[in-house]
């Protein structure tokens, strides 16, 4: 090199290690914050940061700092909540999803003791060589440990209540760093205020969960009129030979909220050492993902749809299945990732024989204000009162209802007004909504359908005095 | 000589591979931190083509009169300077606006590069050659993807610009070594 070309290169390292400085120090005096959501993306909020947690520590560290800071703490697991439950503003968020460690599996005496951060699928891959299985779980395994605690969540098998009553004891990180653990007989208070209490009392690290057996089901689908149901599902629960029931009703036009598939995973004498017991990876999902897609958009995608899962469930009839398996069906055709849409999803719990009526009411309601209703399912949800605030405290009808939504302000406001009535005619049923998604509710239908919500804020602030863990819902509801 | 030239340039341009490969897959994540959506992506992303689109004669043109080097230089240290400033971005407008930028600095790179690997080929050998400096080059970007996608999930966004900003600096140093006869007369170091 010429002397004249190391002087510019001199110059240049110069005035490049200046720039460099200088961005450094202006980001340093930015403030921080990332845009955090869920997968509902209706509620979004900036937060100050995302702690990754790996281990218990962690947990505490963040504590320390985001109180020396004076900032708030969110909890998240895979964030399929949907009304800004895992986040709020400023707030630091712990993303607990790699705090996922098995700590302990006790095959004798059917008990598991997992890290919060752990999937049910990880779960499952622990448990099915020893041919145990979980008791409640959701439709899909995707969620963590931590997150279907915090939400109390609900699944197939009519035999059982919501995931509290599965739950023998949990340990949780309040905001003083102070580890307690939680169960019927130690901080019982606790134990009904944390579970189902969207990470609003202190961080649940790990927790033990009783299990049951796997088995082999035989699969029955039957086509039946809405007014039948009641009585259909009752009969199908009380023979005590159901493993796990799951219906649907039909968002098709053609048999608009009236046609109904019910399918029955019924204990079979099969036994397990003659089953295939080899856990179902993710099938080919892209065709379910297609028929989904024309489900969503057009009216005869759906009655394709509805005629096709007949078709399917013809071909199941009678199939053998290890309760491992019906426990995670495919689910990444419902990964949705729209620019502008989003899929959204409620629930509504009807005692059982009103269902027909609630069903009656809410044809009438969409067929006034129609929503784009991509699926409805139906399950039993027997009575389960624990936790304090609990959805289901009577035998009931649970729908979960799958809706395509526009995110523009004008959509959601509509959306929001018809979730509104929705609510009300659950409420006029004698039912009640589920919290995890939307915060559509009014005050007044949250109040009604929560009696117990001031005691929850009572022990929240019992449990969290300086009210450290907060969430956009909460402080939408109940501050 | 033209080989040692050859070298030269193909570990500048490795090295800047490297650097904006870190980036640019995960882009979208920065836009969508600060709310935007896949139409927006699409818009940065446009911008960005569109500006080099009308650039890259301009640019051709005039390398052949000053030298392919002064515009890779200026390419890849421009394209470092606007790195330092994406951490700094609050919002969807700013990103536009860098993007034009990149666009420009973009538009000088690729068409000087290309304009770079003409000169220094040799009639007869130039397939061979240019398969050679793409190999290299195929390779740094796919480590670069790699490489990015494990700062993004470890560490925080602005950190794969500013190492990809280093980076692309670090490129034009390199090419400082490479020495051009002014014009259209073949390179020497
Ligand atoms: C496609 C889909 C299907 C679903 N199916 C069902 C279903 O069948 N039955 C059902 O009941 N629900 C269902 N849900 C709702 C879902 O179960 C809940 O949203 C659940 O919370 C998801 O778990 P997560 O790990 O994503 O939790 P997140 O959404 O991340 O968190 C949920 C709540 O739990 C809190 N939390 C998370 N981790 C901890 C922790 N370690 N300590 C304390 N609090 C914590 C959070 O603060 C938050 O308030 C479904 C949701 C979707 C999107």
């Amino acid at each position: 090199m010429t002397a004249r070309a190391r002087l510019f290169t001199a110059v240049a390292v110069i005035l490049y290690a200046g720039a460099f400085a200088l961005s450094l120090t202006v980001r340093s005096a930015m403030p921080r914050g990332e845009e955090a959501t869920d997968v509902g993306r209706i509620v979004s909020a900036k937060v100050d940061k995302t702690v990754a947690v790996r281990t218990t520590e962690d947990v505490a560290a963040a504590i320390r700092e985001a109180r020396r800071e004076g900032r708030k703490v969110s909890v998240a697991g895979t964030r399929h909540s949907m009304g800004g439950q895992t986040f709020y503003e400023g707030a630091v968020v712990l993303d607990m999803r790699r705090y996922d460690d098995i700590l302990d599996l006790d095959t004798a005496a059917k008990k598991i003791t997992v890290q919060s951060g752990a999937t049910w699928e990880k779960v499952q891959e622990v448990i099915n060589p020893h041919h145990l299985s979980i008791r409640v779980m959701q439709s899909q395994n995707i969620f963590t440990v931590g997150g279907s605690l915090g939400t109390n969540i609900h699944g197939r098998d009519p035999s059982e209540g919501s995931l509290i009553e599965t739950v023998d004891s949990f340990r949780l990180m309040t905001e003083e760093g102070k580890i307690m653990t939680a169960s019927r007989s130690e901080n019982a208070d606790l134990f009904r205020a944390a579970i189902g209490g969207y990470g609003l009392l202190g961080v649940i690290l790990d927790a033990t969960l009783r299990l049951t057996d796997d088995v082999v089901y035989t699969q029955h689908t039957s086509l039946l009129d809405y007014k039948e149901f009641p009585d259909r599902l009752r009969a199908s629960v009380e023979s005590g030979s159901t493993g796990l029931v799951i219906a649907r009703i039909s968002t098709a036009p053609s048999g608009f909220l009236r046609e109904m598939y019910m399918t029955e995973y019924m204990d079979s004498s099969i036994p397990l050492a003659d089953a295939d017991t080899r856990l179902n990876g993710e099938r080919a999902v892209e065709l379910t993902r297609f028929v989904y897609g024309l489900q969503r958009k057009y009216g005869w995608g759906k009655n394709m749809s509805w005629s096709l899962q007949e078709r399917l469930f013809r071909s199941n009839e009678g199939k053998p299945i290890t309760r491992n398996n019906a426990m995670r069906p495919e689910s990444g055709f419902l990964e949705y990732r729209d620019a502008q849409k989003s899929d959204l999803l409620q629930e509504y719990f009807v005692p059982l024989d009103r269902y027909p009526e609630f069903v009656d009411g809410l044809r009438t309601l969409l067929r006034e204000e129609p929503i784009n209703l991509v699926n409805i399912t139906v399950r039993y949800m027997p009575r389960s009162d624990e936790s304090l605030l609990a959805y289901s405290r009577q035998d009931s009808a649970a729908l979960v209802l799958l809706i395509n939504e526009k995110r523009s302000p004008a959509r959601l406001e509509r959306l929001k007004g018809v979730t509104q009535k929705m609510i009300g005619l659950a409420e006029q049923a004698g039912g009640t909504y589920y919290l995890t998604y939307q915060p559509f509710a009014s005050k007044e239908q949250f109040r009604a359908a929560y009696p117990a919500a001031d005691g929850f804020k009572a022990a929240k602030l019992a449990y969290d005095k300086e009210s450290l863990f907060m969430n956009e819902w909460y402080a939408e509801y109940l501050r | 000589m033209k080989a040692v030239a050859m070298r030269y340039v193909m570990l500048s341009q490795n090295v800047m591979t490297l650097g904006s490969g870190i980036v640019f897959p995960f882009y979208l994540i920065s836009i969508k931190e600060i709310g935007g959506d896949f139409t927006q992506y699409g818009i940065a992303y446009g911008l960005f083509t569109i500006c080099s689109a009308y650039l890259n004669g301009y640019f051709g043109r005039s390398s052949d009169r000053f030298g392919r080097k002064p515009f890779l230089l200026l390419g890849s240290w421009g394209m470092a300077a606007l790195f330092l400033l994406f951490p700094l971005v609050t919002s969807i407008w700013q990103v536009y606006a860098l993007q034009v930028a990149m666009g420009v600095f973009g538009a000088m790179q690729r068409t000087c590069e290309k304009a770079l690997l003409a000169d220094l080929t040799e009639e007869g050998r130039r397939g061979e050659q240019i398969g050679r400096y793409h190999m290299g080059l195929s390779l740094f970007s796919g480590l670069a993807v790699i490489a990015g996608g494990f700062l993004v999930d470890y560490f925080t966004l602005d950190l794969i610009f500013y190492f990809g900003s280093v980076l692309l600096f670090a490129s034009g140093l390199v090419l400082m070594r490479v020495q051009e006869k002014s014009g259209r007369a073949g390179m020497e170091t």
